[in-house]
């Protein structure tokens, strides 16, 4: 019933299916399973999906999230210029 | 020189603002959205009392306040890292580097989105773009809607567009998945809609006694749930219909939905599809908490606040010296209590940076805290108070190691 091309990450294209397989193959934490797939690396910081990629991790591996911050976060939390972050133009 | 910067013009930063103001101490607002209010823009609820809440009106009283006060206050800002320097805080802004003493950082929350095959198509959007789009921009979603995800917030905004004359065809679940747990299992979600209803007063506490008289115990009830729903203001909530799949090329044309067992699974041969052009996915809300997370706070994962929370006492003190929380990033509540903690959060301030004239009013900030919580018209987890209490502990004991 599920359907493995349904999109999880929409910045970087990962699929439900993608996810998955990765997870089962590796037995991926949220971060390990970020850096193989790029899942959460996106121009949105991972906002849009951080949180799907941790319920289908409580749902198909039984990792429940822990006290700290999953899937880190990291400056720039928005996108913003290379002229902004101080380079020049 | 600026004393506080505020990340977030909603109703706690904006709140926290005056609170700092009326104690002399001088205050920067920013907010990315083009004008103030946070998510209080578009709310619209009948409260217990049979008053209307309008955000629009809250928060324009809010904003007029703030600027009588004397806060300046910057819109179209976005806020992308929070740094330490010499005991001050470094704020990098769109519109520059800010530095500060005290910094709050009232970001409130973002929704959970509700991943169902399809939803990347046009059309489809999550309930609070639908809510901003018709009471903030006025501008009508479609003519024809369905909303995946029966929650709170699902449910107090399906009945604001149904005000607006928008027509929502009907609520339905999202398909079991492994991302969407229990949003997709009929009697969990009919066992958080009744806990919470029950909580409630106005309008859910309706929807919720409405389910309990035709339903009788829950178990049994969901079993007999009626195929078409149950209609609460014309709108059928169907909670034994799934959304199985977004449908449409180039754009959303209709949803193709089956009914599905008590248990989430859906029933061969029932499978439809009905007529949309525009679909809302509800998946929920959690703490906005990125810059807590760059500034190096420690967190707490609490399911009854929405998810991660930076650590923080109840003067809205984290674990950082200087950096403080107020309002929906501290867990998921109503804007009353986001305006309630933003006064204590002004007043924490004001105390630690030595301007605060007598203690008295930051107490009353915090009671009044509580007693607004416990009067909330919308409530998002029946176990908000419980879920405070573990966090206020958990502060206590990381303080003391
Ligand atoms: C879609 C939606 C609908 C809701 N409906 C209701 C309702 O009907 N009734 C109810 O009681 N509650 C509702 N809520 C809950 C709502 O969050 C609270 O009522 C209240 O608005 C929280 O106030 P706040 O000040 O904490 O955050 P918000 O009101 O969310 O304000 C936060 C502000 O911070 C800004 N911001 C965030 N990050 C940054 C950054 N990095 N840089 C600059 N600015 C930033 C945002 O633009 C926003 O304006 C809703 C929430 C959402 C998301
Ligand atoms: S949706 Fe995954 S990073 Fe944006």
């Amino acid at each position: 019933m599920t359907s493995p091309d349904m999109v999880i990450c929409r910045c970087e294209e990962v699929g439900l299916g993608k996810l998955l397989q990765t997870a089962a193959a590796h037995g991926c934490s949220a971060r390990e399973l970020k850096l193989r797939t790029r899942a959460g690396m996106g121009t949105c910081g991972g906002r849009s999906c951080r949180s799907l990629i941790l319920a289908m991790l409580e749902e198909s591996a039984s990792q429940a999230p822990g006290h700290d911050m999953p899937l880190g976060c990291q400056p720039p939390v928005r996108p913003v210029s290379f002229s902004m972050l101080g380079g020049t133009e | 020189m600026t004393d506080v910067l505020i990340v977030g013009a909603g109703p706690a930063g904006l709140s926290a603002a005056l609170a700092c103001r009326e104690q002399g101490l001088s205050v920067r607002v920013v907010d990315e959205f083009y004008r103030p209010g946070g998510r209080l823009l578009g709310q619209l609820h009948e409260e217990p009392d049979g008053q209307w809440w309008n955000g629009l009106e809250e928060a324009a009283k809010l904003h007029d306040k703030a600027l009588q006060a004397g806060v300046d206050i910057r819109c179209g800002v976005s806020v992308y890292n929070v740094a330490k320097a010499d005991g001050n805080w470094q704020a990098f802004t769109t519109e520059g580097v800010c530095e500060v003493p005290a910094l709050l950082l009232a970001t409130g929350a973002s929704e959970t989105a509700v991943p169902v095959p399809g939803w990347t198509l046009p059309g489809v959007m999550s309930i609070g773009a639908a809510q901003v789009m018709t009471n903030v921009q006025r501008v009508r979603p479609g003519e024809r809607g369905v909303v995946i995800g029966i929650n709170v917030l699902s449910v107090a905004i399906a009945r604001e567009l149904q005000l607006a004359g928008i027509h929502v065809d009907r609520m339905v679940l999202p398909a079991l998945s492994p991302v969407t747990s229990s949003a997709g299992h009929p009697e969990k979600v009919m066992e958080s809609m009744l806990r919470v209803a029950h909580l409630a007063p106005s309008p859910l506490i309706r929807l919720g006694s409405r389910l309990v008289q035709s339903l009788g115990l829950q178990k049994r009830g969901i079993r007999f749930y009626p195929s078409g729903g149950i209609r609460m203001w014309g709108i059928p909530f169907q909670l034994r219909t799934a959304a199985l799949e977004i449908v449409g090329t180039g754009q959303v044309e209709g949803v193709r939905i089956a009914r599905i067992s008590p248990e989430g699974v859906p029933v061969p041969g029932s499978e439809k599809i009905i007529p949309a052009d525009f679909v809302c996915i509800a998946g929920g809300l959690s703490p906005l908490a990125e810059l807590a997370a760059v500034a190096g706070c420690a967190f707490a994962y609490l399911p009854s606040l929405g998810g991660h929370v930076p650590l923080h006492n109840e003067r809205m003190q984290t674990s950082l010296p200087g950096l403080y929380v107020a309002g929906n990033i501290t867990g998921i509540e109503s804007a009353k209590v986001a305006i309630a903690q933003g006064t204590v959060a002004g007043l924490s301030i004001a105390a630690d940076l030595g301007k605060l004239r007598e203690p008295e009013p930051l107490r009353h900030a915090m009671e009044r805290v509580c007693l607004v919580r416990q009067q909330a018209a919308i409530q998002f987890h029946p176990d908000i108070a419980l879920g405070r209490e573990r966090l206020h502990q958990m502060y206590e004991q990381a303080q003391a190691m």
